[in-house]
């Protein structure tokens, strides 16, 4: 059988048309093309007329034989108007892979994404219709600014939507609250003064993706469906660091000025990709570094399970972002210029900003030392400095993955902010 | 008035016509054809303005129509409809359980019709009964005269008639076969309780109407505006949804001769 056959016959045995007879006869004809023919076999005596009457409203033709046991034959030929655009899916079954942890079967957006592919271009007129619909024509045509794949899409992204959706977890609970015990109070302060930075930055990579999710055209919705779990992420984060700060009697910290504008400047790029770019590569991808070195010199459980848990999401957005990035820059030559040149214009506006914001370098120097005690202090200065050479080592890798020659890293790299993010 | 602007006269009959009449004035803009719309509360006053030539175009319904033609002698132009004004019909419906089973059975019966201007809900059902041979003097009508004026455009009426067959304050009623479809299609007809017992002869609906004396250029940029309206364009078809049509057709004739027999019959001209 093709796809769109040439005629369908239905029975509606007595049903008027306000009855359900429509709920038969219009699914029948969306089968069929243009001048498709549908032939309906039915004993109504009421929707002779109104069968007739509703085709002429829907500018279908019709005509009508009455056969020798009184039922009456209906020929509809389906017009032009409102025939959807696009290509039926048809014999499309997904795959069901067993999951090796619980045995059961799983069906995946990696498979989704496999059955029906991003287009190279996506057509603004097509609404919020998903990938695949067939789409009825004289719908209004939607703002959408990302409707090129090669900006917008990498093809690992359904694979990190599934990863990110069965990687989710809940910070009031997954955390082992009951290790938190009160703490010397300069350390316990340090924690607070962490906490807060941390909360400060993660609400900056809350906010940054929603400006761009309203514009991806719905063809890639796997990346406006990412974005949102990585701002559920980021929800999470903000959640279970002001927990931290708060679970034994350290408080919040700091909020500084040099942080606040280094953050603002994150929402200065209008381009998808130069802010994925700027948020995801060089901030995220940084916050890994902060995050290990959390982890690394945490006074309890609890917090060192904060750090893990955040920084294995934090991976995945960086991994979104390099994947985005590198893929952008695989098919548009001039991209390496422009992000470059998006680095450098946050430079400029942050050239004052000489050094770490002093309340979280004290803070980082206090955590890695574990007490305000001058020797301890010395050796935490020394793994804070430590920190900064990771960082910086960190970006160059990343950015090399990215696409970026070592001496554009190297450059790059040197450019990016002292605030982390 | 402007003698480039072309001044099309439509009835208010609903909030939307000024949603309607904005969007086509936009796209005659686009088509480079200067139009503006002056709205009326009803047909009649309609009728007479543009009789006195105060406006070029009437957006007029049948029986605004055939009267424009009355008193220009046949001499009036007609210039377009939509294709949902052809081969109109209006429905005698009945109440399953009120046993009428032809159009006699409607004796002694209450049925109830709509608006005494209403081409499709009152005069030419009416007209059609009688042709049938129907004495509808033995038929007691229930009568719903909404928006006299508006010539049944409002729909009202039809709907106070399907209401009363639903309630059972009617036995039958008679309807335009588009609202009934339409009801239907909707969902919003109880097929358990009503079902058509006869269907009219056909008729044709709205027109265009213009004075003999309007320019021929103004006539054509008129038409060219109009049938340029495409279903498949977003900005037109949310007009053209809202005026209930999927395409602009040209004018014909031939299905006003029933309703011109029955105003001479009862003398509503």
């Amino acid at each position: 059988m093709t796809d769109t056959p040439a005629a369908i016959a239905v029975d509606t045995g007595d049903l008027p048309l306000g009855g359900g007879l429509l709920a038969i006869v219009r699914p029948a004809l969306d089968r069929l093309a243009h001048g498709g023919v549908l032939a309906v076999l039915s004993s109504s005596r009421a929707a002779r007329d109104d069968l007739s009457t509703w085709c002429r409203i829907e500018r279908h033709e019709h005509s009508c034989l009455t056969d020798e046991n009184g039922r009456d034959r209906h020929l509809i030929t389906r017009g032009a108007l409102g025939v959807p655009r696009g290509v039926r899916e048809h014999d499309v079954t997904l795959p069901q892979r067993v999951d090796p942890l619980t045995g059961r079967p799983r069906i995946t957006s990696a498979d989704v994404l496999a059955a029906a592919p991003f287009p190279a271009r996506a057509d603004r007129s097509t609404g919020l219709a998903p990938r695949g619909a067939r789409v009825e024509p004289g719908g209004p045509e939607y703002p959408f600014a990302l409707v090129e794949r090669d900006r917008v899409a990498p093809p690992e992204v359904a694979q990190l939507f599934d990863q990110a959706t069965s990687s989710q977890w809940d910070a009031s609970r997954d955390i082992p609250w009951g290790d938190v015990r009160p703490l010397h109070p300069a350390l316990e302060a340090a924690i607070g003064q962490v906490m807060t930075f941390l909360a400060e930055n993660e609400l900056s990579a809350l906010y940054v993706p929603s400006r761009f999710i309203a514009r991806i055209h719905p063809a890639y919705a796997e990346v406006a469906m990412f974005l949102a779990t990585q701002m559920a992420d980021e929800a999470r984060h903000i959640d279970v660091f002001l927990k931290r700060a708060r679970a034994a009697g350290g408080g919040l910290g700091v909020s500084s000025a040099t942080s606040s504008r280094s953050l603002l400047s994150l929402f200065d790029p209008e381009d998808f990709t130069e802010a994925s770019f700027l948020l995801s590569v060089l901030g995220e991808g940084t916050f890994l570094d902060l995050l290990r070195y959390v982890e690394e010199h945490a006074p309890d459980a609890a917090t060192a399970e904060i750090a893990r848990r955040t920084r294995v999401d934090e991976a995945r957005h960086v991994h979104f972002g390099v994947a985005h990035v590198r893929h952008a820059l695989s098919t548009d030559e001039a991209l390496h210029r422009r992000l470059e040149d998006a680095v450098r214009r946050r430079a400029a506006t942050l050239h004052d900003l000489a050094s770490v914001p002093a309340p979280i370098h004290d803070a980082l120097t206090v955590l890695a030392a574990g007490s305000d005690e001058p020797r301890a202090i010395a050796r935490g200065h020394e793994r804070y400095r430590a920190l900064l050479d990771d960082m910086h080592e960190g970006r160059i890798k990343r950015l090399i993955t990215a696409g970026f020659s070592p001496e554009q890293a190297q450059a790059l790299s040197d450019l990016h902010t002292p605030n982390f993010m | 008035m402007s003698t480039e602007e072309i001044l099309v006269g439509a009835v208010a009959y609903d909030a939307k016509v000024v949603p309607i009449w904005d969007g086509i004035r936009a796209h005659f803009r686009e088509e480079g054809v200067a139009m503006d719309f002056a709205l009326f509360s009803n047909y009649e006053r309609q009728v007479d303005e543009l009789l006195a030539g105060h406006i070029d175009v009437a957006w007029n319904t049948p029986l605004a129509h055939v009267r424009v033609q009355k008193r220009t002698e046949g001499r009036s132009r007609s210039l377009g409809m939509r294709d949902s004004d052809r081969d109109f019909h209006a429905k005698v419906i009945v109440r399953k359980d009120a046993g009428i089973s032809s159009l006699e059975g409607l004796a002694g019966k209450t049925l109830a019709v709509g608006s005494r201007d209403s081409t499709q809900a009152r005069i030419l059902p009416l007209h059609f009964l009688k042709e049938a041979g129907i004495d509808v003097t033995q038929v007691k009508q229930l009568a719903f005269d909404t928006d006299l004026g508006k010539h049944g455009d409002t729909g009202t009426s039809e709907l106070d008639v399907l209401t009363a067959l639903k309630d059972g304050r009617a036995q039958a009623g008679v309807v335009g076969d588009l609202i009934w479809v339409l009801e239907q299609a909707a969902g919003r007809i109880d097929t358990s309780v009503l079902e058509p017992l006869w269907t009219t002869p056909g008729f044709d609906h709205c027109m265009f109407d213009a004075l003999p004396t309007l320019a021929e250029p103004k006539v054509q940029a008129f038409q060219r505006g109009l049938f340029a309206m495409k279903w498949e364009n977003p900005k037109h078809r949310r007009i053209l949804e809202l005026e209930g049509l999927k395409e602009w057709l040209p004018a014909r004739e031939a299905g006003y001769a029933s309703l011109r027999a029955a105003l001479d019959a009862i003398d509503y001209w």
